[in-house]
C-alpha cells in the first residue's frame, strides 16, 4: 500500500471535460409516451422500480392473507384452492418480481451507468424490451388469478408431478410458466446489458479495481443469471410439453423422472437466491460506507467474497433435495457449507468498514443495521439446514420458512429500503422524512421478528409449511397467533414507507446534488441525473473518486 | 480487459473443476442416474470458456494499446471523441415485446395469439432496424460503429 503523491485531485471537482459530446437527434418525448419510448437507463430503471415495488405490495396483501388463514386454528378465512394460489404466487411475485427485478434490473439500470461513469447502458433500445418482457410477465403470471381455476397454486418451485396438466389443469399453471419465462427472458436480456456497460463503458482511470463494490456485485449477479435463467426456460420448455403435447419427461407411470426437475428447477434456483442476495450485500456495503464516512474495508477482500460467494453458489442446488434420497449428501453439504465463510469475510468487513467510522444514523443506516442483524439470523439457519443430518429433521417444516423470509425479507427486502432511502434523493432531488423513515423502520423491524422469530418453534415443533389450516390441540396456536400479528404490524410499516414516498416526492426538502457526503461517482451529477448524466467527472484515483474530489485532505489510500 | 478476462477464467476453471469432482463422486458413489448435474455443470463451464475466448482475442488485439478504463493514470481528456451510439426515445422495442408477449400467450391460449403475435413482432423488428440504418452522407446522424 502506498500514498499516491503525484495527481493529487485537485481542491474542487475537475474542470468540466468532454465526456459523451453525441447528442443523438430526435424526440425528447414526455409523460406516457416518454414510459413506453425512452431508453434512458434511468426512465427504464425507475420503470423497473416502481413496477417491482407494486409487485412487492401485492404479495404482501397476499402474505398478510396466508397469515390472515393461520392467525387461529381451524379458520375458513380462505379455501384451501385459494390458499395454495396465495402462497404460490407470494413467493413467485416476490422472487422473480419484486426481489431480484428490483435490484438487478431497476437499482443496476439507474447506478451502475452512474456509478462507472457511463453515459447510458450499452444498449438503450434492449434495454427497454427488457422492461416489456418484465412487464408482461407479471401481468400474465398474475391473471392467472381471474380464470376459472385460479392462478397457480403448486407452490413456487412447481415440483412434478403436481404440475402435470392431470393434477394442474387449467390456464392458471400455463400463465405461470409463460410469465416467468418472460420475466427470465427479461432477466437474461439485463444481464447481457449490464455486464457490456460494465466491461466497455467505464469512465477513463475507472479501472476494475476502482469499481464500486455495488457495482461488482451487480457484475457476479449478472453472471449467475447468464448461466441460471436459460436452465429455467428449458425446464419451463420441458414442462409445458409434457403439459401440452404429452412428452413424459417428469411423469414417473412412463418412465420420466420427476427428479430431473428438481435438479432443472434448483441448478437455477440457488444461484437465483444469490441472484436476490447479492446486489443487495452491495448496496450495504456502499451505504455503510457512506454514512460511516470511511472508505470499504478490505476492498478487495470484498471483491473475493463475491466471486467466491458465486462461483459456490453454482455448485450447491442439491440442498434442497437432500430427503429425495437422489443426491450425493456430502459434496452438496460441503459446498453449502463453504458458501459460509466468504459470507463471514463480508460481515466482517461491513463491521470493519463502520469500525471507528463517523457514522451518521440515518434511516438507511438503521435498515443496513437491521439486514445485518437478521441476514446473520438467516445464516445461521441456513448453516443449520445445510447439514444433510439436520435437514432430514427439518425439511419442508416452518424452520425453512423462518430461515429463507430472515435471509429474503429481513435481509434482502431491508437492504431494499436502505437503498430506498439512500437512492431517493438522487432519483427525485428530494429527500425522503427522516421521520416517517425511522417510524416505518422500527415497526417493520418488530413487526418482523414477532412475524418470523416464533416460525423457528413452530418449525421444530413439527409445523409443516403449506398447510393451509391446523387442529388446535397441534400446540401450534399461539405462536400462529403472534406470528399473524407481526405480520400485520410489519404490513403497518411498510405502508408508512409508502406513505413516506408519497409526502416527500411532493413536499420534501430539497436534495441538492450531494446530500450524504457520498464517495461514489452518482453524486457527482445533479439530482436527479441529465440526459446521458454528466457534465464533468472528477478524476478517477481510486476507489471512491468523488471524496477525494470534495476531500483533498483525506485522500483514499491506493495501492496497485 | 485483463481482469474482465482473468475473472471469467476463473469462473471456467471453477465450473469445469466442480464438474469433474462431481462427476467421479457420482459415479463413485453409484447415483448412476444423476447425469443432468454433471452436463449443466459442464455446459455451464464452455458457455463461459466462449465467452473468455471473446474476451481473450480483444485483449490480444489491444496488447500494448490499454484502453483508457483500465489504465490507472487516465484522464477525462483520454476518453475524449466519441463512447458509443445512444439512440434516442424509440417505440420499436415496446412493439418488439407486445409481439413477444403475445406470442407467449400462444403457449396458454392457442396459436391465434402467435400469429397475431409474430407480425408484431417482425413489423416492430423491421422498424427497429431501419431506426438504427442511419444515412451514410449525414455525418450528423452517423453512428460510429
Amino acid at each position: 500500500m502506498t500514498l499516491i503523491e503525484e495527481e493529487r485531485p485537485p481542491e474542487h471537482p475537475a474542470p468540466a471535460e468532454p465526456v459523451l459530446m453525441e447528442i443523438v437527434p430526435g424526440p425528447r418525448p414526455h409523460g406516457l409516451v416518454k414510459y413506453i419510448t425512452s431508453t434512458d437507463h434511468k426512465q427504464i430503471g425507475l420503470n423497473y422500480l416502481v413496477t417491482s415495488f407494486i409487485g412487492f405490495l401485492f404479495a404482501g396483501l397476499m402474505a398478510e392473507g396466508i397469515r390472515t388463514q393461520l392467525i387461529v386454528p381451524n379458520n375458513h378465512f380462505v379455501t384451501e384452492n385459494v390458499y395454495n394460489q396465495l402462497f404460490t404466487m407470494h413467493g413467485t411475485i416476490m422472487l422473480f418480481v419484486f426481489l431480484g427485478p428490483f435490484a438487478f434490473a431497476g437499482l443496476g439500470n439507474y447506478f451502475v451507468p452512474l456509478m462507472i461513469g457511463a453515459p447510458d447502458m450499452a444498449f438503450p433500445r434492449f434495454n427497454n424490451l427488457s422492461y416489456w418482457l418484465y412487464l408482461g410477465g407479471f401481468i400474465l403470471m398474475s391473471a392467472g388469478f381471474l380464470t376459472n381455476n385460479g392462478a397457480a397454486n403448486f407452490g413456487w418451485f412447481g415440483y412434478a408431478p403436481l404440475t402435470e396438466a392431470i393434477h394442474s389443469p387449467g390456464p392458471g399453471a400455463d400463465l405461470w410458466i409463460v410469465g416467468v419465462g418472460l420475466t427470465g427472458f427479461s432477466g437474461i436480456f439485463t444481464a447481457v446489458n449490464i455486464i457490456t456497460t460494465i466491461f466497455t463503458l467505464r469512465a477513463p482511470g475507472m479501472v476494475m479495481f476502482r469499481m464500486p463494490i455495488f457495482v461488482w456485485n451487480q457484475m457476479v449477479t449478472m453472471f449467475l443469471i447468464l448461466l441460471a435463467f436459460p436452465v429455467l426456460t428449458s425446464a419451463f420448455a420441458l414442462l409445458w410439453i409434457d403439459r401440452h403435447l404429452g412428452g413424459q419427461f417428469f411423469n414417473y407411470d412412463k418412465g420420466g423422472q420427476p427428479i430431473l426437475w428438481q435438479n432443472l428447477f434448483w441448478f437455477f434456483g440457488h444461484p437465483e437466491v444469490y441472484i436476490l442476495a447479492l446486489p443487495y450485500f452491495g448496496i450495504v456495503t456502499e451505504v455503510l460506507a457512506t454514512m460511516s464516512k470511511k472508505p470499504v474495508f478490505g476492498y478487495k477482500g470484498m471483491i473475493g467474497a463475491t466471486l467466491s460467494i458465486g462461483a459456490l453458489s453454482m455448485g450447491v442446488w442439491a440442498h434442497h433435495m437432500y430427503t429425495t434420497g437422489a443426491v450425493l449428501l456430502p459434496f452438496f453439504a460441503a459446498l453449502s457449507l463453504l458458501i459460509a465463510v466468504p459470507t463471514g469475510i463480508k460481515f466482517f468487513n461491513w463491521i470493519g468498514t463502520m469500525w471507528r467510522g463517523t457514522i451518521s444514523l440515518t434511516t438507511a443506516t438503521l435498515y443496513c443495521l437491521g439486514f445485518l442483524v437478521m441476514f446473520l439470523f438467516g445464516g445461521i439457519t441456513g448453516v443449520i439446514l445445510a447439514q444433510p443430518v439436520l435437514d432430514f429433521q427439518l425439511h419442508n417444516t416452518y424452520l425453512v420458512v423462518a430461515h429463507f423470509h430472515y435471509v429474503m425479507f429481513g435481509g434482502s427486502a431491508f437492504a431494499a429500503f436502505a437503498a430506498i432511502y439512500y437512492w431517493y434523493p438522487k432519483m427525485t432531488g428530494r429527500m425522503l422524512s427522516e421521520f416517517w423513515g425511522k417510524l416505518s423502520f422500527t415497526v417493520m423491524f418488530i413487526g418482523f421478528n414477532l412475524c418470523f422469530f416464533p416460525q423457528h418453534t413452530l418449525g421444530l415443533r413439527g409445523m409443516p409449511r403449506r398447510i393451509e389450516t391446523y387442529s388446535a390441540g397441534a400446540g401450534w396456536s399461539f405462536l400462529n397467533m403472534l406470528s399473524s400479528i407481526g405480520a400485520y404490524i410489519a404490513g403497518v410499516g411498510v405502508l408508512l414507507t409508502v406513505w413516506n414516498l408519497y409526502i416527500s416526492y411532493r413536499k420534501g426538502a430539497i436534495a441538492g446534488d450531494n446530500p450524504w457526503d457520498g464517495q461514489t461517482l452518482e453524486w457527482a451529477c445533479s439530482s436527479p441525473p441529465p440526459e446521458h448524466n454528466f457534465e464533468s467527472l472528477p478524476p478517477i484515483r481510486s476507489e471512491r473518486p468523488l471524496w477525494d474530489a470534495n476531500h483533498p485532505d483525506q485522500l483514499t489510500r491506493v495501492g496497485h | 480487459m485483463k481482469v474482465e478476462s482473468r475473472t471469467i477464467l476463473g469462473a471456467v476453471v471453477f465450473l469445469a473443476a466442480t464438474a469433474a469432482l462431481y462427476w467421479v463422486l457420482v459415479y463413485e458413489h453409484g447415483h448412476h442416474t444423476e447425469a443432468s448435474g454433471i452436463a449443466m455443470l459442464t455446459f455451464s463451464a464452455c458457455a463461459y470458456a466462449i465467452l473468455f475466448g471473446y474476451l481473450l482475442v480483444q485483449y490480444l488485439r489491444r496488447e500494448g494499446h490499454p484502453r483508457p478504463e483500465d489504465s490507472f493514470d487516465a484522464t477525462m481528456a483520454d476518453g475524449e471523441g466519441e463512447i458509443a451510439y445512444f439512440p434516442a426515445a424509440s417505440i420499436w422495442p415496446a412493439g418488439v415485446g407486445l409481439g413477444l408477449i403475445l406470442a407467449g400467450c400462444a403457449a396458454v391460449w392457442g396459436l391465434w395469439y402467435l400469429i397475431i403475435g409474430a407480425i408484431l413482432f417482425f413489423g416492430a423488428a423491421i422498424g427497429w432496424v431501419v431506426e438504427s440504418d442511419v444515412p451514410e452522407d449525414d455525418p450528423e446522424l452517423q453512428s460510429p460503429h
